[in-house]
């Protein structure tokens, strides 16, 4: 096994079981390890982003390939820092108003088109169908997405939960009753939601503790089974540390 | 206190216990329940399939470690399947954070499929600008990578031979933790150059996608661990995700069966505070 490796099973193992003694109670342990979490994180960025932005695609395309064009998006993306100098503060609304003014014109036509006319669009299919021989048919199945019943369904809960958010109008009469329709289609939404969400919560414990069995191999030093043992030991040692002595 | 009472108020030590417990015994010991193979994702999988060897593939690794046990397995399988259809692979994120991860997936599914760096794949790594950068990607790929994450000129790979922009790609596929991700992809990428894009992603987002999925914006959609062992399924080669199903089974029974008894539980406390009501009513009106 290499080093490398072996290091990295046992930092793993050992930060993960910090972590989780959180579920006890707040202590130093979770502590170390949520701090080494956003610490190596924000300079792992910091690194990466400098790497890639600051050395690649401007020092080097500059110095060896003569693009000194790309001084003008520098200058403008520097402005940005002016905004820790008071003085000087104004000239980083110049370089906002150009990333701003650049963002919308990419952004919102593209998010209209996508989002909104698109998904309009898919609301209102048909609800029948005309078959081969002039007939008319009707799809009955709750289970196929495509179906006409789930047009139905669909039409009525888009409409009916835009009548729960427009709030320019009383809700009482026919309107209450359309909004209540919607309450209960976003009540549905919020469950199944709130299901996945409990799902990719699960599997992520799942994904450590399978990481943690893999680590109680002997290969890895039994990495799992003596941190476990040194964490809950840490952890007793500091439920039994001794009171603080009160200020006078 | 009465019985119901007192476990409504329960230590929450002891509900996290038995999580713990139902997640941890059947991956100790699995059972091996059925895993039904859902239309979503059997799409991503035909897709695939019906590409012919030596087409372009790109997978988009838009997530950092946090969302790991979910969307590795998905790339590993995604990866597996494409090099053994033979396909062209272009990896790359949007996420900074998840390069180095993103880098060691496909280089281990790469060594693992004997698939050499440049011939039969390449990992572009991460460049900023997300919308913009897939928008240059569209007009131009070399122009947004110059070089792949070795440094090597992009332009001189055998595997980007004939690839010049997104629409010279036959499938790309982003496995998504938010945003930058599926969404993004779409706005900025296919409804612009018109590629087929499918998606992976954690089970947070999941439900927010299937409006892209009904509308056909996207073609199929992996959600979540659940949707990577279902891919494994397929393509025959059962490994993390599949082995996670069981303990996911057990937990998601666990939770349920709590849920259950903490409402009947409040029913009862409910029941037992009308009736106290109602009959100190009752003393108060005979005095």
């Amino acid at each position: 096994m290499p080093f490398d490796m072996l290091l990295g099973a046992w930092v793993a193992t050992g930060l993960t079981l910090f972590i989780f003694t959180f579920l006890y109670e707040d202590n130093p342990l979770f502590k170390v390890a949520e701090h080494l979490y956003v610490g190596v994180s924000v300079g792992y960025t910091i690194v990466k982003a400098y790497d890639t932005v600051v050395v690649r695609l401007i020092y080097e395309p500059m110095v060896k390939q003569g693009d000194w064009w790309l001084l003008i998006p520098l200058f403008i993306g520097g402005l940005m820092l002016t905004r820790y100098v008071p003085k000087i503060t104004w000239m980083s609304r110049l370089a906002f108003a150009f990333i701003v003014g650049v963002g919308s014109g990419l952004a919102i036509p593209r998010v209209v088109s996508s989002y909104i006319l698109k998904q309009v669009e898919d609301t209102f299919r048909p609800l029948l169908v005309l078959g081969e021989t002039g007939g008319v048919t009707f799809n009955f199945n709750l289970a196929d997405p495509t179906s006409n019943v789930n047009t139905i369904v669909l039409l009525v809960g888009v409409v009916s939960v835009l009548f729960y958010f427009f709030f320019s109008i009383e809700h009482s009469g026919p309107v209450r009753h359309a909004a209540r329709t919607g309450i209960l289609f976003l009540m549905i939404a919020f469950g199944a939601a709130f299901g996945y969400t409990v799902m990719a919560r699960m599997s992520l414990l799942i994904g450590r503790l399978s990481d943690l069995i893999q680590f109680a191999a002997p290969g890895y030093g039994r990495a799992s089974i003596w941190l476990l043992l040194l964490t809950v030991g840490l952890l007793i040692a500091w439920a039994f540390r001794s009171p603080e002595r009160p200020t006078s | 206190m009465t019985f119901a009472e007192r476990m409504v108020h329960i230590d929450r030590r002891i509900i996290f216990l038995v999580i713990g417990l139902c997640t941890l015994l059947p991956l100790l010991h699995p059972v091996g329940l059925a895993i039904n193979v859902s239309p979503e994702v059997r799409a991503v999988h035909d897709y695939i399939e019906s590409l012919p060897p030596g087409s372009a593939f790109l997978l988009s690794m838009d997530f950092d470690p946090a969302s790991k046990p979910e969307l590795y397995p998905q790339a590993v399988a995604l990866l597996r399947h494409a090099f053994k259809r033979n396909l062209r692979v272009i990896g790359m994120t949007l996420w900074v954070s998840g390069t180095g991860m993103a880098d060691q997936v496909i280089s281990q599914v790469a060594r693992e499929m004997g698939k050499t760096n440049g011939v039969d794949y390449v990992f572009l790594g991460w460049s900023p600008g997300v919308g913009s950068l897939i928008i240059t990607m569209g007009q131009d790929l070399y122009k947004a990578f110059p070089s792949d994450y070795y440094n090597q000129p992009t332009s001189s790979l055998p595997v980007l031979r004939d690839i010049r922009t997104l629409r010279d790609v036959n499938y790309v596929v982003s496995l998504a933790a938010g945003t930058a991700g599926i969404e993004t992809w779409y706005v900025f990428g296919k409804d612009k150059y018109q590629f087929e894009l499918g998606g992976g992603c954690t089970g947070v987002i999941a439900p927010g996608l299937y409006p892209l999925l009904r509308s056909k914006q996207i073609n199929g959609l992996i959600g979540g661990l659940r949707g990577a062992a279902e891919y494994e399924v397929l393509i025959d080669q059962r490994g993390l995700a599949v082995a996670g199903m069981d303990a996911q089974s057990v937990t998601h029974f666990a939770i349920i069966a709590l849920v259950i008894l903490c409402n009947a539980f409040y029913a009862v406390i409910r029941t037992h505070a009308r009736r106290s009501g109602q009959e100190r009513v009752g003393r108060v009106a005979e005095e």
